[in-house]
């Protein structure tokens, strides 16, 4: 099969869709002439024009509002918010009128709108361009989150977003851009509530979101040469979230470690954590422990950025205290 | 020393720069912080600094042009009339050592892939030196923080130098290989660690696999002996579910000196304890004593009150212990249970309700005092010490003691019970 980046990924996704349905189109700061700051867009403006790849000024508020107001009223808007930082700015547009219209408007109305952005550290770009909100979002009923974790969920997953009814909201992780996976040529969509099983093991269960996951398949390759088969699964969709899945897993090996690089407390990680803790209690044989940011503002030094995010070590050293039986927060 | 002006990178995706301006001429004396040129990328211009002092020499890239990232245009000499090797502004920073003679070529560098990092890991090399290449072959794998990319030659041609091993670390922008355009005499090969490439046909090394981890031992039933200060069983839910189910006692794991927490794989530790100990267990639990007294009233709580205000004693729970502790001449000490908690005094014979102090010894006696809670009644089983419960009723209080036989004969048991409930009914014959 062919390889492609996750960046390419991204671009057939939309382009694709664009050309399957008309009512789709591109909003947000330098997405046409620039293809945005990390190329992802380029060559859109040039076959759909500026009709429907729109520049806009920058004004995220401005430009949010405007899709929200298009979906409503029949367009599906792909809004490319450029850092996923910048979602404080559009909180109102997008979790009290986006999230809530539907609802609110005893479903005549629906929101079929697609925010696209990023999250990720490590690429020395300070605390204001470095974040991973997903969270924040995934809090909000009535928004779908999605977290690519290569090329091929990346197309899958937006497919799937485009030509979802309701908001969704997808995190791409900004390091990832050029990193190559097979996509199929043929179209494919991924479902949202699927989790992906990408190793099977009997020992541990790595729970890990977009860029985690690749934390979690090394980790595990690690263990696996010291005798411990972890098992890693991708939820692919925190919003909606394949309980099932996580929970089965959870059962086979008693153990778990969830990863997600949004800071750890109140997260993603604290989340899921908590619905095994309740829904596999008898199941346990460890506490299930979250591996998140640090709770600091990402440092702009290197080498205090690169130790605020988990690493395989860290993950490989947990695994390692579980499976032995270690005190994890003595008693 | 001379030092390289090279194009920045300044933009997220940005593999070049053009050059506006050019803010000094050849020959100027520039000062670090100094500004050098202008650049524009796809959003800003901006003006480049200079990295040090002394003069602006080898100018390379004119006004107009476009300057891939990391190539050097310019140098910051010591002198004003040093014009230094000429050096190509389309190609990047050659490796400094350039002693030993490189193949001509086009060079191969280390890529900045996408992301400020300053070195990448060259974790494998998919051409050996001589090979033909295609522009879209993979050359090399590198690693980065976060992924393994493969890099691609880029040109037609002959790998005609390796100028890093696999393994190594090789910084942004530095030769990693040549390609040249017909078929080399002898390939080199070198590694970045011995000095820039100056090791010339070094024996082909084992690639060394990138940090492999000591192969840990599979784990083992070796832990650190935890144990909680309450006396709770420190067992994971799943464990103790599988104990309910097989209907396994854990306790019987501490009896035998297994180390805490208990997991799992602990569960075949207790299957295959001695089946006596259960045997023993049962026989005990046939010869126990089971007493009960109630009294009619509770004199303890004005007690305590009384202890209180004229002596300070206000640790109602070491009162209680000295009523107990007196109540068989040999307990020496009293754990007061009660929920949660969980306190041993030392009760020496004959010591006054001030001398009653806490201890980490363990108890002779424990009291379980269920008073304030719904619990009306208890008949819990022996412990591994005699064991009084008090419950509360409607007037006064009932106390359950149960022991097994081989800890208080039933003289003993019978005493004690008497003696306590009379204390408890008045607490004044404890002072007489």
């Amino acid at each position: 099969m062919r390889e492609i980046t996750l960046s390419q990924a991204v671009n057939e996704a939309i382009a694709e869709e664009m050309r399957r349905d008309p009512t789709v189109f591109l909003l947000g700061e330098d997405v046409a002439e620039a293809g945005t700051p990390f190329k992802v867009l380029s060559g859109l403006v040039e076959e759909f024009g500026t009709e429907r790849v729109i520049d806009t000024p920058i004004a995220e508020p401005g430009f949010m509002g405007i899709a929200v107001g298009a979906a409503m009223t029949g367009s599906r808007p792909i809004v490319d918010l450029m850092f996923g930082d910048f979602i404080f700015l559009i909180m109102d547009q997008l979790c009290n009128q986006a999230a809530k219209t539907h609802y609110m408007s005893g479903g005549k109305l629906s929101v079929p709108l697609v925010l696209r952005t990023n999250m990720g550290a490590t690429r020395r770009s300070a605390a204001q361009h470095s974040q991973s909100l997903q969270a924040l979002v995934a809090h909000i009923p009535g928004l779908k989150v999605a977290m690519p974790s290569s090329a091929y969920e990346a197309k899958g997953l937006m497919k799937t977003a485009i030509r979802d009814n309701n908001p969704v909201v997808i995190f791409e992780d900004k390091l990832m851009y050029q990193d190559k996976a097979p996509v199929p040529e043929e179209e494919y969509l991924i479902p949202f509530g699927e989790a992906n099983i990408k190793r099977e093991g009997s020992d541990i269960t790595l729970i890990a979101t977009s860029s985690m996951v690749q934390v979690a398949e090394k980790a595990a390759a690690i263990l696996s040469k010291e005798g411990i088969e972890a098992e890693v699964i991708d939820p692919r969709t925190i919003v909606p979230l394949d309980e099932a899945t996580l929970i089965q897993s959870v059962k086979k090996t008693s153990r778990a470690i969830v990863i997600d690089e949004g800071h750890q407390s109140y997260g993603v990680t604290s989340e899921i954590a908590s619905r095994l803790n309740e829904k596999a209690f008898y199941h346990l044989d460890t506490p299930v422990v979250r591996m998140g940011a640090m709770d600091v503002p990402i440092p702009f030094s290197p080498a205090l950025e690169d130790i605020t995010v988990p690493t395989p070590e860290r993950v490989v050293e947990m695994a390692r205290k579980l499976c032995s039986g270690e005190m994890i927060h003595a008693a | 020393m001379p030092h390289d002006v090279t194009m920045p990178q300044l933009g997220m995706a940005q593999d070049a720069g053009k050059i506006v301006s050019w803010l000094k001429a050849p020959g100027d004396p520039v000062t670090k912080g100094d500004a050098l040129f202008e650049v524009e990328t796809d959003k800003a211009t901006m003006e480049v600094e200079a990295q040090a002092s002394g003069f602006l020499t080898g100018v390379s890239a004119s006004e107009g042009e476009d300057v891939k990232v990391g190539a050097v245009i310019a140098r910051i000499s010591d002198s004003a009339d040093d014009e230094g090797p000429a050096l190509e502004a389309s190609g990047p920073a050659a490796p400094e050592d350039t002693s030993d003679a490189l193949p001509e070529g086009k060079s191969v560098t280390m890529p900045q892939l996408g992301m400020a990092q300053d070195s990448g890991l060259l974790v494998s090399w998919q051409k050996a030196p001589g090979d033909v290449v295609k522009a879209d072959d993979v050359l090399f794998e590198v690693e980065t923080d976060k992924s393994t990319m493969e890099v691609e030659a880029g040109t037609d041609g002959y790998l005609a130098a390796t100028l890093a091993e696999a393994g190594e670390n090789v910084p942004v922008g530095q030769a990693v290989a040549i390609i040249s355009a017909d078929k080399p005499d002898a390939p080199v090969h070198r590694f970045v660690a011995s000095g820039g490439g100056a090791a010339k046909a070094a024996p082909a090394a084992e690639p060394e696999p990138a940090k492999v981890q000591p192969a840990a031992p599979k784990p083992t039933t070796t832990k650190p002996a935890v144990q909680s200060s309450d006396g709770r069983i420190l067992a994971s839910p799943k464990l103790r579910r599988l104990a309910q189910e097989q209907g396994l006692d854990l306790s019987r794991l501490v009896e035998a000196g297994h180390p805490q927490p208990y997991h799992v794989r602990d569960l075949e530790v207790l299957k295959a304890l001695p089946e006596k100990s259960a045997q023993a267990t049962a026989t005990a639990a046939a010869a126990a004593h089971h007493l009960v007294a109630k009294t009619s009233g509770d004199a303890l709580p004005g007690f305590a009150r009384w202890a209180a205000d004229t002596h300070g004693l206000a640790d109602t729970d070491a009162l209680i212990a000295a009523l107990a502790g007196a109540s068989l001449p040999n307990i020496q000490t009293v754990a007061i249970e009660r929920l949660g908690t969980s306190t041993t005094y030392a009760t020496p014979d004959g010591c006054t309700l001030s001398e009653v102090t806490q201890t980490d010894d363990a108890p002779d006696l424990i009291l379980r005092d269920l008073r304030g809670t719904t619990i009306r009644s208890a008949g819990m089983g022996t412990d591994i010490v005699p064991i009084i419960t008090i419950t509360q009723r409607r007037k006064g209080v009932k106390l359950t003691l149960d022991c097994a036989a081989d800890q208080l004969d039933a003289q003993a048991a019978i005493q004690l019970l008497t003696n306590f409930a009379g204390r408890v009914e008045q607490p004044l014959r404890h002072l007489l």
